[in-house]
């Protein structure tokens, strides 16, 4: 699983802001958008190429880390070429898959190192009902502490012996029982976590639902995605 | 094994949509039934639960490309309408971290949460047939194979489109052939993966039926609101 907290750090606390940690959410959930739409009309693999090296340059020139975003977005690249290798075709269609594949995971990686959680849970919670804004935001509270404790348990494991390589009935059963245990503390975790939100104030709606306004920070988002799009567009 | 790490622009524009749609309407649905519950109770275990099937899917078992899912464990434990949610919400968040497709959140809704209602009905539907471990076990394995036959489909479905990637010319001899080579993977490598699932779901919830029995007596599904 990709690193949240690490994704979190850059999104929340980058090292240097750059031109998309400044700009709104709602700019660079339409870039997704577009880059998405893109990746979907695309029937060349030339001009998906040309748009993934535009967005490689955008995330440099942003102060994104721009490797760690290339790297995360080639591990739905394996998949893809599985799904290909299952059709039988020629080199042209691995490389449409290939970029199919990458470069909308290259826009969705861009977004959410740029973007903290809580806006993103902010925006949806604009459109989607309570209970699914609440478990989100529960989901990703829950996901750190629970991160956390299987750390610690995987250390404490190791130390008791509790890892046997080539025995996969007992490896099974211990994780099994780390799971388990993980699962009830966090519930319990989590059940003090609402309470505490509760009394504070939290009254089944999250505190900031808003789209947000256009300003003129979004011009990188907004433009990145629209060339994106016109290159599959154009270049046919 | 069905969990379908399938990028954007991949599936046909209508098949992506179709699971949109039907989503989008079992979603309503289990919303609706949701409406009375007691929030305080429910939003912590459905963050919790979620939050374990995303750590449970990053323990993958290299040699098969088999991650654990504990989408069974979430059905159980949170009944067929707020499993739903479970199975969206995990999705939605798989995407936002550039795992699987924005467009198939849909689909893959459909398949884990089908995990999830046929896991719960199966295993209330043999209480008192079986002890708990093998009651979860068995709910896991007929969940997963059920499920593993939506995913087949799903790709024998999309394959009826090979213009999508300029392939026109592709027969539709060749894509039954494919097909029948993806089930035969799928269901070979993937009936390894039931067990090992089986076998750590039965074990979960065998230790949440010992340590905290009230979370599988579905305490916490009952509406709290006129005791107060």
């Amino acid at each position: 699983m990709i690193d949240v907290a690490r994704i979190d750090h850059w999104a929340a606390t980058p090292p240097r802001r750059g031109p998309f940690h400044r700009a709104s959410v709602f700019s660079k959930s339409l870039f997704v958008g577009l880059v998405v739409t893109a990746a979907v009309m695309s029937k060349n693999p030339s001009a998906l190429a040309a748009g993934y090296a535009l967005l490689l340059i955008a995330a440099a020139a942003s102060r994104l880390p721009w490797f760690t975003v290339a790297l995360f977005s080639l591990y739905p690249a394996v998949f893809a070429l599985l799904y290909g290798i299952s059709l039988r075709g020629g080199a042209g269609m691995y490389a449409l898959l290939l970029v199919k594949a990458v470069t909308p995971a290259f826009a969705m990686v861009m977004f959410i190192v740029s973007t903290p959680y809580p806006k993103i849970f902010s925006l949806m919670s604009t459109f989607l009902p309570e209970i699914i804004a609440s478990g989100l935001f529960m989901t990703y509270r829950t996901l750190f502490i629970l991160l956390d404790m299987m750390d610690s348990f995987a250390a404490a494991i190791r130390l008791r012996g509790g890892f046997s390589p080539g025995s996969l009935a007992k490896n099974s059963a211990n994780i099994s029982k780390g799971l388990a245990m993980l699962l009830i503390r966090a519930v319990e975790r989590a059940t003090r976590l609402y309470a505490v939100m509760a009394v504070r104030g939290y009254n089944g709606s999250m505190a900031e639902a808003r789209i947000g306004r256009l300003s003129r920070h979004d011009w990188l988002p907004l433009g990145a995605g629209a060339a994106v799009l016109m290159l599959v567009l154009l270049w046919k | 094994m069905t969990h379908m790490h399938i990028p954007d622009g991949i599936l046909p524009v209508w098949l992506w949509v179709a699971g949109f749609i039907l989503m989008a309407i079992v979603l309503g649905l289990s919303l609706l039934q949701l409406r009375n519950m007691d929030m305080r109770r429910k939003i912590p275990l459905l963050g919790a639960v979620a939050a374990a099937m995303l750590v449970a899917m990053s323990l993958e078992i290299f040699v098969i490309g088999y991650h654990v899912n504990l989408s069974v464990a979430a059905g159980i434990l949170l009944g067929p309408a707020l499993g739903f949610v479970a199975a969206f919400i995990t999705n939605v968040m798989l995407a936002l971290m550039g795992h699987g497709g924005i467009t198939v959140i849909g689909l893959n809704t459909l398949l884990l949460a089908s995990e999830a209602v046929l896991g719960h009905t199966v295993f209330f539907l043999l209480k008192k047939r079986l002890p708990v471990f093998w009651r979860a076990a068995t709910a896991t394995v007929l969940a997963q194979f059920v499920t593993t036959l939506l995913l087949i489909g799903i790709v024998a479905v999309s394959r009826a489109s090979p213009a999508l990637f300029g392939h026109e010319e592709e027969h539709t001899g060749a894509i039954r052939d494919s097909v029948r080579m993806f089930a035969a993977v799928v269901l070979s490598l993937g009936s390894i993966g039931w067990v090992i699932e089986a076998a750590i779901t039965g074990s979960v919830i065998k230790f949440i039926s010992q340590v905290k029995p009230d979370l599988l007596g579905h305490v916490l599904h009952r509406d709290t609101s006129a005791e107060k």
